[in-house]
């Protein structure tokens, strides 16, 4: 008989606390100056791999945003309407119109000094984009997003699974980097359906559970 | 009364009635002073400064004149508690603006103060452009009417356009000046539609002394907006007003525009303006660094100058860059720096300009095969084609010229000189050359 398993698992939001920076130190700092007014230029843009992080510090710099009482709005593949912060995910996704809306939305960013974060996956210079909009991008602070090391996403994958509120023998997180999708997104998603399978058969992570979850995961792919 | 008494009380107010974060971050770090009925309330920067005055004033005005005999006076500055800038003083325009403020405003279309002649770096690219939009703010309306400036994205034409508009409120505070970018006239004429006032919409536009409008090709294929842009700028120019429009093409190139339009929009001057060359890439960099706190040398100006080549937009980004990474690892912004702090963006250039991508793109452009580019042919159909690829190879990659002249059939660096030679040439001397050579450039840089 299995063990159902009540959808009570803790809340966890991107915020820029647990954004594990790596390489992307210098942008983490800077958005939180933009965000607390500390700093002049307030319009982003971060390209970078996927997985790499960009919509995680969109989400957060919104979430930071609001914690600071200013109106805040995150979308992607759309340009969301009015607010002192904005954040516009995967631009390149963005249709005609919305590239204009955009366009427009940039130009009373700038005069009201709302602030705007932008991502995509390639530089400004390389975005298929209309060239007002994309040389725009380019004008304010221009960020890569660095993927993180091995090292890195281990520390990533420990924390999160704090979060969760287990703990990740060192040997799972080995194999799951050896064995796992390279991108951090994937990870954790694994990570999850770990925690769950865990919680299911009232166990400890462990690695022969987690060749049972990657298993159960290429059955249903 | 006592001034700590009464900043207490607002301080004590706002902790209990903000979350802690709000507290710290924005009415903590403020100075406050209390001289007579005259408030001086001290922000560490412009945006906490608009923040206390769009949302904090009112609370602290009820309190202080709970607190005081006489209405206060409210003198708000940036800085480090005591001298700072003065921002604004009387009371009567402190609670004007304290009116909840939306979201975000709608764009103001109003004159950039900061977009000025002074500040407009001249080179040989926008001399031409230059010189006409002096004219026409000294004298507008009378010497070409419309001014129709055009050229590619991020090359200063909306800085020329404001810097007009700012000239003229200079000399005639009084003259009716209205800057508008196209997409906001389409809204507007699509708001007067809607609410049925036309008159009013006309009444605006037909009594302006200037009308400085951007990037017109947005009204492509708007024919609705077309024509009502055509009665205003006939209107305005019969009237002997100045109009200056901007547009990132030659008239007669825009597509989907009426005729009569683009006919109309030839009748003054019309003048390009050209991508930046090398040293008015770097005198540009050196004017936007000396308004910052944070100057650099020319060596580094030149780095830069040298790697972003595309518009003055990502120039400006890049320089951001630099600014941000010196300051992030407090070290005086030097060439190395630079390097670092740009390396991201340079790697994802140098990717993608390579002198097989220049080849493929030259040959395509005038419908030669890449083969012919690397062939002994001496043609001028052939030899032409791959003068033009030499050169926007010495100017796009960082390849010595023994090595572009390899990677053209084997052929000697001295070759290489002479084809750079020519094309420069032939760029000063024949415009549709020059315009077909900016045309390839763009597209590679892009």
């Amino acid at each position: 008989m299995t063990q159902l398993l009540l959808n009570i698992t803790p809340d966890w939001a991107p915020t820029l606390d647990n954004f594990v920076a790596g390489r992307n130190v210098e942008l983490l700092s800077a958005l939180r100056h933009a965000l607390a007014g500390t700093a002049n230029e307030r319009c982003f843009y971060l390209w970078g791999e996927a997985g790499s992080g960009k919509s995680h510090l969109l989400q957060a710099a919104v979430q930071q945003a609001r914690a600071l009482g200013q109106t805040a709005a995150y979308a992607r593949s759309t340009v969301p309407d009015a607010a002192q912060v904005i954040a516009v995910d995967d631009v390149e996704t963005l249709g005609d119109a919305a590239q204009v809306a955009l366009f427009d939305l940039y130009n009373r960013l700038r005069e009201s000094g709302g602030m705007l974060l932008v991502s995509g996956t390639a530089a400004p210079a390389h975005l298929h984009l209309r060239d007002d909009l994309r040389t725009r991008l380019g004008w304010g602070l221009v960020y890569q997003v660095h993927g993180l090391s091995d090292e890195e996403k281990a520390q990533a994958l420990e924390r999160h699974a704090q979060a969760r509120g287990f703990v990740l023998p060192h040997e799972v997180t080995q194999y799951l980097l050896r064995h796992g999708r390279r991108d951090l997104p994937s990870l954790v998603a694994l990570l999850d359906a770990l925690d769950a399978h865990c919680l299911r058969l009232k166990r400890g992570a462990s690695v022969p559970l987690l060749k049972e979850v990657m298993q159960l995961n290429r059955e249903h792919v | 009364m006592p001034d700590k008494t009464l900043w207490d009380s607002c301080l004590s107010f706002f902790k209990d009635s903000l979350p802690p974060q709000q507290f710290n971050s924005w009415i903590k770090p403020l100075g406050f002073e209390l001289k007579g009925d005259q408030i001086t309330l001290t922000a560490p920067n412009s945006f906490t400064l608009k923040l206390i005055q769009d949302r904090f004033l009112p609370e602290i005005t009820k309190r202080a004149e709970a607190f005081l005999s006489s209405p206060p006076c409210f003198e708000l500055r940036i800085g480090k508690k005591a001298a700072a800038t003065t921002v604004r003083k009387s009371p009567a325009s402190i609670i004007d603006t304290v009116q909840p403020t939306p979201k975000v405003q709608k764009s103001q279309n109003k004159l950039n103060p900061l977009l000025s002649f002074d500040n407009f770096v001249i080179g040989k690219a926008n001399q031409l452009a230059h010189s006409a939009a002096i004219q026409v703010a000294e004298s507008p309306g009378t010497t070409y009417n419309p001014l129709f400036i055009y050229g590619g994205v991020g090359l200063g034409k909306t800085h020329l356009l404001q810097a007009i508009g700012n000239h003229i409120k200079h000399e005639n505070a009084q003259a009716k000046i209205y800057y508008v970018h196209a997409t906001n006239y389409i809204s507007d004429v699509v708001r007067a539609f809607q609410t049925k006032k036309f008159d009013e919409f006309k009444q605006l536009y037909n009594s302006l002394d200037l009308l400085l409008i951007d990037d017109i090709q947005f009204i492509a294929d708007k024919p609705g907006t077309q024509q009502e842009f055509f009665y205003t700028l006939n209107s305005l120019i019969d009237g002997h007003k100045q109009v200056v429009i901007t547009c990132d093409t030659f008239p007669k190139e825009i597509s989907g525009m009426t005729p009569r339009l683009t006919s109309r929009f030839s009748w003054g001057l019309t003048v390009a303006i050209e991508p930046p060359g090398l040293e008015m890439r770097v005198a540009i960099l050196l004017q936007k660094a000396s308004l910052s706190n944070n100057p650099i040398s020319e060596d580094v100006a030149f780095f830069i100058a040298k790697h972003v080549r595309s518009n003055i937009r990502e120039l400006e980004g890049a320089l951001k860059r630099v600014d941000a990474y010196s300051r992030f690892h407090k070290r005086a912004i030097s060439v190395e720096l630079a390097k670092e702090a740009l390396k991201d963006l340079l790697a994802s250039q140098n990717k993608q300009v390579s002198i097989e991508n220049i080849q493929k793109t030259v040959a395509d452009f005038y419908r030669i095969k890449v083969i012919d580019l690397l062939s002994k042919k001496r043609t001028r159909v052939i030899a032409r084609p791959r003068q033009i690829a030499m050169c926007l190879a010495r100017e796009l990659t960082q390849l010595s010229l023994p090595e572009i002249g390899a990677a053209f059939g084997d052929r000697d660096h001295t070759t290489v000189m002479y084809a750079c030679k020519t094309i420069e040439n032939l760029r000063n001397t024949d415009t549709a050359f020059n315009a077909n050579f900016n045309l390839l450039n763009q597209t590679l840089r892009n």
